[in-house]
């Protein structure tokens, strides 16, 4: 199989050039690159926003197309949906690369199908990009052909845990967290690191996904006398979390760190800028231009989602490569994505190897506070 | 007939055997998964389709059988082909242990606890985090070990082992059924009170159709997990269980043929739609609703009609 | 002390809603021997269309819930009159196990056409009244009122009101009901309407509180199932009683126990009673 898909490769690559030869300079031909997400099911606005920021990412690039041997070329993303399940991960993979012959593969947005398709792209020798996905075995000892730019949840935590300890002064932590590979890990991740400040974890709860009512877990928590608290989960619990804390008055009591997506505009949206107010949350990104935001707000009518930024940069970020490599052999691609340095809009995209990390990004997380309804980055 | 049936079988072996040399590795990977799908819906018919009560919970015992397999295999070394029957007879039993107070609940009622109990298995495989290690997945579990030479860390050959398996797993529901344990099985169906009074045990011979049931799925279990070597939670939620009824419904419960085409006729619809990602499960949900209008037999029923049967 | 009366209170609001919806289920359930799975995405559709009626046309929340329970109402209706019932002729069997696979079907249909339109992302159902008493807020307390008032109302409704009466007699025995002269299809519709608007009931009174999502009627229907079969048939008061305890168990659970396993209790529960009294707690068969 191996075997044949090199084969397959090469065979492709010859027809390429032969085609580019043929045609120098003129029509346009296209690149092809694959994009697995949740589109329905439980994580279906994950793949969503990511495919609003792919389809931002497609029309920039289009508009100007990728320039290849001195040849224009376009992209076109093949996209199918993962459900959020491994098994259907690995069909969609199968799938572009053998039947679509994609170059590159985008995606996917869930730990647990980054997991089983990562040893795929080495299989079949595609570079493959996760959008989102967390989980620090993802790059971790990692593959060759397997990418992430946002840190992981363990790096996360030694990053911004310092600057939390710096600001607050705190002495004890409490933790409110979704029962799931995210909230766990990135839970103990903080928790170890704050150890070490002599900081105290005094609680650590869990709520499952999709909860709404979090009263006597916030009980809880008051009644601890924590001076942080994390909650971590999505946009819809963290809203209901800072409504409900505010209503039994925990914010004044503690301070209240959110994870990333409580650093998104949606936040305000859904939980007012009420009881919003004061608290602060990790982000992975501190700020976007604004035309950009005025671009997905006027396209989409919705508001800014960190799924929308990390499949914009996913985009742009594997176009660069194909520029840089000059060719459309996926191998070589993959070279040339380790030859990416980049300002993307989530901070600054260089893969590197480090600490048994294999082809992840570094950039430091920043930690943003609501004020009046916007985010403001803490220095 | 029985000569068509008999060529009409052996051009479809045939094709099966050939899949992997004319068919690309995607292919081959849906053909596996579609497989294992039959196995699992062959399996349910012996109880739904023999035995009579509707069963919601089959992917619960398909996990079971999956993390058994794969946890004997990565915590005690054990070679698959050994962990490979322990996990069958293990989900037998666990179905004698389910099945013996469910299967006292008639109709409905069990219909639904048997859904209620496929939701806490998966709680269990999602909770259980000490062994299952949850939401995290359990990966890394190995290959089955090569024997006679044979590698079976190929997309191929795990595609004609697991095809083996298949083909003998058939095999042996078809003898069952046509057995007098099967005639015996069906008489239930028809008529429990009528069985009982002619001294039939019927709530054993219901229970062993609940856990030959189970225990087959559980096979299919650890045949899935050594072959995609990671497991997750999800892939055992209360949707695969649907799935497996689903398409045993849609095929003709009762035929063991219906159900096992069935499976391979809606992995390859599925598949098809895979283009529409936000629309696939709507157009499938019509189409279900379709074909139930058409003909609620499903497509034995639809065949039985166009053969001018009843 | 505190936590345990907040977690009890809210557990009773939320086994309210259980309540509400096996209220349907199990009325429909009697009759047509359907367990209808469907209701579980008229319970989303009508929280969207009541989302959508306040945010956009700026109605006032009751006329939401009205509209709420008229979407539930309709869906529920069309798909007995359209589907269910061509089927009903059939035998026994093949009929039970065709609506049951067509209600699943309509579950799946409708949860994924609200994720194609509206997208999974949950809406946050802007809340209609403040302020709270004793650490509940008005809105939750009215959930408990608005499902007491809807309980009455079914109980008179089938106690003291002609079609109830026939409701009653077909639930008892189908087939003598049809000889003293009662319309099946008449019965099947009214069951179906009220099914229908019991759960677009629930789903609008407790959106305020939560927020509207594609799937947020997976769990208010799995427990509605277990309430039905806990509280027997034929029992209104039972399965209020039901609901209502099951809600509190899970909540106290969650904090007692473990909340990993939440939403497993009340399949131990189920278990247990169905080998210790298969007939429900207050079966009257």
């Amino acid at each position: 199989m191996k075997k044949s898909s090199r084969v397959m490769v090469i065979i492709m690559a010859a027809g390429m050039v032969l085609l580019g030869l043929s045609t120098a300079g003129f029509a346009a031909s296209v690149i092809k690159i694959g994009y697995t997400a949740p589109f329905t099911g439980s994580a279906a606005e994950f793949g969503v926003n990511g495919w609003r920021g792919i389809q931002l990412a497609l029309e920039e690039i289009n508009k100007k197309g990728v320039m290849v041997a001195g040849k224009k070329h376009t992209i076109e993303i093949k996209r199918y949906d993962s459900i959020c399940t491994p098994t259907d991960g690995v069909a969609n993979v199968r799938k572009l690369a053998m039947q679509d012959k994609v170059v590159a593969i985008l995606g996917d947005h869930c730990s647990s199908v980054c997991v089983a398709i990562a040893p795929l792209c080495d299989q079949f020798k595609i570079p493959g990009l996760t959008i989102e996905c967390a989980a620090d075995k993802v790059t971790k000892p990692g593959h060759e052909f397997y990418f992430r730019m946002r840190p992981s949840v363990g790096l996360m935590a030694p990053l911004f845990t310092p600057t939390i300890v710096k600001k607050f002064k705190p002495k004890s932590a409490a933790f409110l967290v979704v029962n799931d590979d995210y909230g766990l890990g990135l839970a103990s991740a903080i928790s170890k690191e704050l150890d070490k400040f002599g900081v105290k974890t005094v609680l650590t709860d869990h709520f499952e996904r999709g909860n709404t009512d979090f009263m006597v877990y916030l009980a809880k928590i008051k009644k601890a006398k924590a001076d942080v608290a994390f909650y971590v989960g999505v946009v819809p619990e963290g809203a209901m979390i800072l409504k409900q804390a505010r209503e039994m008055g925990l914010t004044e009591s503690a301070k209240l760190i959110g994870s990333e997506e409580m650093g998104e505009m949606e936040l305000v949206s859904l939980a007012g800028a009420e009881a919003t107010e004061g608290t602060y949350a990790v982000s992975l990104w501190g700020s976007v231009p604004g035309d950009f935001s005025k671009r997905v707000t006027k396209r989409f009518n919705a508001p800014m989602h960190y799924a929308i930024i990390f499949a914009y940069d996913a985009l742009h970020t594997v176009t660069r490569a194909i520029e840089l490599a000059q060719s459309l052999d996926p191998v070589k691609i993959k070279d040339a994505m380790k030859k990416v340095d980049y300002q993307g809009l989530e901070g600054h995209i260089k893969f590197e190897d480090f600490e048994g990390y294999r082809n992840q990004c570094k950039f430091v997380p920043a930690i943003i506070k609501w004020e009046g309804g916007s985010r403001v980055p803490l220095k | 007939m029985l000569s068509v049936n008999r060529i009409a079988l052996g051009i479809i072996l045939i094709f099966l055997l050939l899949i992997p040399h004319i068919a690309s590795s995607y292919v081959v990977y849906v053909a596996v998964l579609a497989i294992l799908f039959s196995m699992l819906t062959a399996s349910y018919d012996l109880l739904t389709g023999y035995a009579g009560p509707l069963s919601f919970c089959h992917a619960a015992f398909y996990g079971f059988g999956a993390y058994t397999s794969a946890l004997l295999t990565l915590k005690t070394g054990m070679s698959f082909w050994l962990a490979l029957p322990i996990s069958g007879i293990a989900v037998f039993l666990f179905g004698v242990v389910v099945g013996y107070p469910a299967l006292r609940l008639r109709g409905h009622y069990f219909a639904v606890t048997t859904f209620f109990f496929g939701h806490f298995m998966y709680l269990v495989f999602l909770n259980a985090r000490d062994l299952t290690r949850g939401p995290l997945g359990l990966g890394g579990i190995p290959p089955p070990d090569s024997i006679f030479g044979i590698d079976f860390s190929s997309l191929t050959a795990n595609y004609y082992l697991i095809l083996i398996f298949g083909i003998l797993m058939v095999g042996f529901l078809y003898a069952l059924v046509n057995s007098g344990y099967g005639r015996l099985i069906v008489s239930i169906r028809e008529n429990e009170d009528l069985a009982e009074a002619v001294g039939v045990n019927t709530a054993f011979v219901k229970v062993m159709a609940f856990s030959i049931s189970a225990g087959l799925a559980g096979i299919t279990g650890s045949l899935f997990a050594h072959f995609f070597r990671l497991l997750h939670p999800t892939t055992f939620a209360w949707m695969t269980s649907e799935m497996i009824v689903v398409m045993a419904l849609v095929g003709g419960i009762g035929t063991l043929v219906g159900p096992i085409i069935g499976a391979g006729v809606v992995t390859f619809i599925l598949e098809m739609m895979r283009f529409a990602p936000e629309l696939r499960f709507i157009i499938w949900a019509i189409l279900l609703i379709a074909i139930l209008i058409i003909e609620p037999r499903g497509l034995a029923g639809i065949f039985a009609r166009i053969r001018g049967g009843i | 002390m505190e936590i345990f009366l907040l977690q009890a209170g809210n557990g009773l609001i939320i086994g309210s809603v259980y309540a509400l919806v096996a209220l349907g289920l199990n009325i429909i359930w009697s009759i047509t021997d359907i367990p209808d799975f469907a209701q579980g995405s008229f319970y989303v559709i009508a929280a969207y269309v009541a989302y959508f009626a306040v945010t956009l046309a700026g109605v006032p929340f009751l006329v939401a819930l009205v509209l709420g329970m008229c979407v539930g109402a309709i869906m529920s209706f069309s798909c007995e009159k359209f589907l269910y019932r061509r089927w009903r002729e059939r035998t026994f069997r093949l009929a039970a196990r065709t609506q049951l696979l067509c209600a699943i079907a309509l579950f799946f249909l409708f949860a994924n056409v609200a994720n194609a339109l509206w997208t999974s992302k949950a809406k946050i159902f802007p809340a209609y009244l403040k302020g709270s008493l004793l650490g509940f807020s008005y809105m939750r307390i009215n959930v408990l009122l608005a499902a007491i008032i809807l309980f009455l109302v079914v109980y008179v409704f089938i106690n003291k009101t002609k079609p109830g009466k026939a409701i009653r007699a077909a639930s008892m025995d189908l087939g003598m009901a049809q000889v003293l002269g009662i319309n099946i299809d008449t019965v099947n519709s009214i069951v179906f309407i009220m099914g229908g608007a019991l759960s677009g009931a629930a789903a609008v009174l407790v959106s305020p509180l939560y927020s509207v999502f594609p799937t947020m009627g997976d769990l208010p229907l799995l427990k509605a199932l277990v309430v039905v079969i806990l509280g027997g048939f034929g029992s209104v008061a039972g399965i209020l009683i039901c609901g209502v305890g099951l809600g509190v168990l899970e909540a106290l659970g969650a904090i007692y126990i473990s909340s990993a396993y939440q939403h497993g209790y009340s399949f131990v529960i189920l278990l247990l009673m169905l080998l210790l009294r298969p007939k429900g707690l207050f079966g009257r068969v």
